[in-house]
């Protein structure tokens, strides 16, 4: 074996890296959890946990340097180090059959873990009764959707997601007969009437309706706690062959009225190559070849409680699938989602007054892997454990007289 | 040091091969047509009558609106600045960026008045102007500077200047209990509104509760 390749064999198979990477995970966890104070859980994930290495902004330093490893990184690691030390280390006999369960065991909740990072995917789908939607929207991501209008019947969506916006670079698509320039992003944002602003901003806007063009987005700082939403704001430049078209300000939400709901911006048409276009910032969709119905929502206390304690929250939906297959009614209930086509939805969030229902809907289709993982360290355990049992059974037994 | 090679080796690949690359992304869907948003609010300008869809208060189906089934009902709550005691029968819900908090407050015979609790990263137009603004909600004509001090309520706690006010309409169907507070060089507003049957028989409570406005412990 070549001197770099022992290298690496020893370097990946010696218990001294194990010990490293416990002790890197338990400062990695610690840290985390006195971080969640200030960025929330879903914020502490992604910085510590789905990343390879927890970055860092200095001073006014728009690069993030890494500072520490991250959770794939170390978990990353360990995975190798565990098959190493199999494959290099560890040899196979009928009364390791236990160890060797526990050691996959735990090499698959760590694929796991790693697998629910990268392909894990939550969304949101929110009507009110009667209404229909076929597809979900993100609560984190946001998307630039420009859209041909121009077919009565069909919709033709260009995407582009938040953060090419955020680079600031001219972004071309062979669908679209213009450039889009991002002028000016924030990704959280207050935007206000004019009045409001007082002068700390003025619009770029010179395109969409008027009332609309007028307000101005006040950056916020970026929020990482689980129940609060950014609120992006730009100011995109569409730049045609012939020159500049506009711009136009995009935003989700408008603040007319500080003490009173925000205001949602509608999508902003305009006409462009003799074709008919809208543009506007939102969640980033989820469409599905299925849509679904909010017939009812119940929402159900226990009579005599105050504060009213909940007793059921259902949402009573018709699927119906393009293929012609589905054509049924389902109830989406606490502790009974319904599981279609890989997604999964759970009764999120309801608001009877409004007859309004949220569904969580959650892509995860490594979810059995820890249940496995589990079952495989248990049945390990109990090998192991039970050789060593019935090993010292036989022999105090044998050493009676 | 030969035995640190192989780590920054793997280090430099994941670092390399671990950032994923947001994409434009291109579909077609059945043609959708642009939420009915109704008529844009009488307090934004919306003297424009090229406005084509206008717009209006976000839906119900805005993201964060809707009553958590963990908090369906929270006595305390508490926002990033300002902290406060909400009576228990107020059924609280999801808040936003902006939008501090929310709460249904149950009046007799289901009557329910809206409490929104929100904070502005500035003055706002003023405290003369803001009181025209509620006022104008309400169908009431504004005050001037001098007019002004008929019709707020003005005392001092826990370091706050609070204002407040009562309004009802000239019909008597709806009305407003609201309160301004200056803090941290931004502006809070929490305002009650809705039927003057929900509204009304809430007055104690919400005086109640505004009494419990203090700044948030760090």
């Amino acid at each position: 074996m070549k001197p770099l390749a022992r290298q690496f064999r020893d370097f990946f198979v010696s218990l001294e890296l194990t010990v490293v990477l416990l002790a890197l995970g338990i400062i990695l966890i610690f840290w985390a959890t006195l971080a969640q104070t200030d960025l929330g859980v879903w914020g502490v994930q992604q910085k510590f946990f789905h990343s390879f290495f927890v970055l860092q902004r200095f001073g006014g330093s728009s690069f993030p340097f890494p500072v520490f490893p991250g959770g794939y990184f170390i978990g990353g690691l360990l995975f190798l180090n565990l098959l190493a030390a199999h494959v290099y280390r560890f040899k196979y006999t009928w009364r390791k059959t236990g160890i060797w369960l526990a050691h996959g065991g735990i090499a698959l909740l760590l694929v796991g873990e790693l697998l629910s990072g990268l392909w894990q995917q939550e969304s949101q789908m929110t009507f009110t009764e009667g209404q229909t939607k076929n597809y979900a929207e993100s609560f984190r991501d946001n998307e630039l959707a420009i859209v041909d209008t121009t077919d009565p019947k069909v919709d033709k969506v260009v995407a582009i997601p938040e953060a090419l916006l955020a680079k600031g670079d001219p972004i071309q698509s062979p669908k679209l007969p213009f450039r889009v320039i991002p002028k000016f992003y924030t990704p959280n944002s207050v935007t206000v009437a004019p009045a409001l602003a007082q002068g700390q901003a003025s619009s770029m806007a010179d395109q969409g309706p008027p009332f609309l063009r007028q307000f101005v987005p006040l950056p916020q700082p970026v929020t990482y706690k689980e129940n609060e939403k950014n609120l992006p704001a730009a100011y995109v430049e569409l730049d045609g062959p012939e020159g500049p078209i506009g711009t136009w300000l995009l935003a989700e939400e408008l603040v007319a009225d500080p003490s009173a709901q925000p205001i949602q911006m509608p999508p902003q048409h305009f006409d462009f190559g003799g074709r008919s276009w809208k543009i506007s910032l939102r969640p980033t969709r989820h469409y599905q070849p299925y849509e679904l119905t909010l017939l009812k929502v119940t929402n159900d206390v226990y009579p005599g409680t105050n504060p009213p304690i909940p007793k059921n929250f259902a949402s009573r939906v018709r699927i119906r699938s393009d293929d012609g297959r589905d054509n049924r009614e389902v109830e989406i209930y606490m502790n009974n989602p319904l599981r279609y086509r890989g997604l999964t939805y759970y009764q999120y969030q309801m608001d009877k007054a409004s007859n309004l229902s949220v569904l969580e809907v959650v892509s995860n289709p490594s979810w059995r892997l820890p249940y496995v993982a589990c079952i495989l360290v248990a049945l390990g355990l109990v090998i192991q454990f039970g050789l060593h049992l019935f090993g010292f059974a036989g022999r105090r037994a044998a050493a009676r007289p | 040091m030969p035995a640190s090679r192989p780590l920054v080796l793997l280090a430099a690949l994941l670092l390399a091969g671990g950032c994923r690359r947001p994409e434009v992304t291109a579909y077609e869907v059945p043609s959708e047509k642009d939420p009915d948003l109704g008529l844009a609010p009488a307090t934004a300008n919306n003297t424009n009558a090229g406005t084509e869809a206008g717009a209006t208060a976000a839906p119900a189906g805005a993201p964060m609106a809707g009553a958590s089934m963990a908090d369906t009902a929270v006595p305390v709550a508490e926002g990033p600045g300002l902290a406060w005691t909400a009576p228990a029968s107020w059924q609280a819900k999801a808040a936003g960026a902006m939008r501090k908090a929310t709460y249904a407050v149950p009046g007799p015979g289901g009557a329910t008045g809206d409490l929104s609790i929100t904070a502005f990263p500035s003055d706002v137009g003023g405290e003369l102007a803001n009181v025209n603004r509620w006022r104008g909600q309400v169908q009431l004509p504004p005050v001037d500077e001098a007019g002004l001090a008929g019709v707020v309520t003005r005392w001092t706690q826990s370091g706050l200047s609070l204002t407040a006010v009562d309004f009802a309409s000239p019909s008597g169907a709806q009305r407003m209990l609201g309160a301004i507070v200056p803090y941290n060089g931004g502006t809070w507003f929490f305002k009650l509104s809705g039927p003057a049957a929900a509204v009304g028989p809430a007055k104690a409570d919400f005086m109640a509760f505004l009494h419990t406005v203090r700044p948030a412990q760090p």
